[in-house]
């Protein structure tokens, strides 16, 4: 289904969604179309956003203070038992600290989810025979990391209507910002759409000239980026202005700069 | 300009990762009164809530890690993994018959029927969370209450129609309104 020619759909699918009212095989199919398509995910996230307020100023009710100290117990269970575990196969297998010095220099704790499985097998007894499995793991993750990106920024740019038209992310592994269209708007083939970094008490800066492609990439570099606290895209002559003036041409879409630490 | 409250949510949730209890404490004093709130909102029982924030907390400590790919705010990360361990407890007692113990007295109601946000509150919520707040009150009652029903109470349209004691068409319909007036106001705050 092209959910392209249907944005009043989309964006009550989305808000069900992110409601919880859709259920069963609606709710399944939804999230497949997440899965394959940037614009469907991108309105289920504007959408999700917008609910997380609900929890935000919900109600404080003051737990009972038996609770931190049921939670402080089990807590501290958990880790006598994995410093135990630990220590509980000595000579062959290096020592934990040994383990986390080898593996901080790999730079392995800077991996995203791949990290999880890295950790979790860390948590659990390290033999000799599982060294030899950890590394080649290791290595396989390390392998894919460095052909994946670690998405450090996130922006989905709205028009006035609060449409998703283009979602923005930010690799600073390879100073790369990666645009994709996500809504219907084209620009026609006079004008050109031009990105601009907003930073506090300072003149807008741009960041490029978009070209005309669905999913297209710019150069930035993180000091670009780093206060950058809303990201806009306006609508210019063919070619873009020239940056230091600031945009020319009406502000089309908007979004916050969310910065996600790695 | 403010600081970011996420910033020190998103620090804490760091230090946890890195399995440093303190941390864990720390987080726990800054959130625990939220989301307890939540579970309480869901469950309407003070020892099924006090489970599920416990259940929750030790999940966050065996987690956090993972808070980092998830690309959400803080307290949304959180605040799904309460809820859906309030609704799974829930879910466990209605199938169990066990929904009488749960808790329809006036005083529970009054502590988590609090709606209106202090003013406290709300200069240290985002503005999203003002934005929405403000939107949700320029809606009709049945419309809050089937938005809130739905989101608090996991309830689909048919069950939300029981329980509003309306014909599903005319819940459908709420839902639908309240999400187009919802997008149109929010708009007018970004």
């Amino acid at each position: 289904m092209d959910l392209h020619r249907h944005p009043e759909l989309l964006d009550q699918l989305a808000g069900k969604y992110a409601l919880g009212a859709l259920r069963g095989g609606a709710r399944r199919r939804f999230e497949a179309l997440c899965r394959d398509y940037a614009p469907v995910r991108a309105a289920a996230l504007v959408w999700e956003a917008r609910f997380h307020g609900l929890t935000e100023l919900g109600p404080a009710v003051t737990p009972d203070p038996a609770v931190w100290r049921r939670i402080d117990n089990l807590v501290n269970a958990a880790a006598a038992a994995s410093r135990q575990q630990a220590q509980a196969r000595p000579s062959r297998a290096p020592s934990p600290s040994g383990w986390a010095a080898w593996l901080s220099s790999l730079g392995v704790w800077r991996l995203t989810a791949a990290a999880s499985l890295v950790a979790g097998v860390l948590g659990a007894v390290v033999g000799v025979r599982q060294v030899t499995l950890l590394r080649s793991e290791v290595s396989g993750l390390q392998a894919q990391l460095a052909t994946s990106e670690r998405i450090k920024y996130v922006a989905v740019l709205q028009d006035a209507k609060s449409n998703a038209e283009v979602l923005v992310t930010f690799d600073p592994r390879a100073n790369t910002l990666t645009l994709q269209r996500v809504g219907g708007y084209r620009e026609s083939p006079d004008r050109s759409l031009q990105l601009w970094a907003l930073q506090p008490g300072q003149k807008p800066r741009s960041l490029g000239v978009l070209g005309r492609e669905s999913l297209l990439k710019l150069t930035a570099s993180d000091r670009d980026v780093e206060r950058t606290v809303q990201l806009a895209i306006s609508l210019e002559a063919q070619g873009g202005v020239d940056g230091t003036a600031g945009p020319g041409g009406p502000v089309m879409f908007t979004g916050a700069l969310i910065k996600k630490q790695l | 300009m403010n600081p970011d409250p996420n910033t020190l949510l998103i620090d804490l949730l760091d230090q946890v990762a890195r399995q440093d209890q303190q941390a864990l404490h720390a987080l726990y004093q800054q959130t625990s009164s939220k989301l307890y709130g939540l579970a309480l909102k869901i469950v309407r029982n003070r020892e099924w809530a006090e489970d599920v924030l416990q259940e929750s907390f030790l999940y966050i400590w065996r987690s956090a890690r993972m808070y980092r790919a998830s690309l959400s705010p803080p307290m949304a990360w959180m605040g799904v993994i309460v809820r859906s361990r309030s609704l799974d407890h829930l879910r466990r007692q209605r199938a169990e018959g066990d929904v009488f113990a749960q808790d329809f007295s006036d005083e529970l109601a009054q502590e988590v029927a609090a709606d209106e946000p202090t003013p406290l509150d709300i200069t240290q919520a985002s503005q999203q969370a003002v934005a929405l707040h403000q939107c949700l009150q320029q809606l009709a009652p049945e419309q809050q209450r089937a938005l809130s029903l739905a989101y608090f109470n996991d309830l689909s349209h048919s069950q939300l129609a029981q329980q509003m004691n309306a014909p599903m068409g005319t819940v459908k319909t709420w839902i639908r309104r309240s999400l187009l007036r919802l997008r149109t106001c929010m708009a007018r705050y970004a």
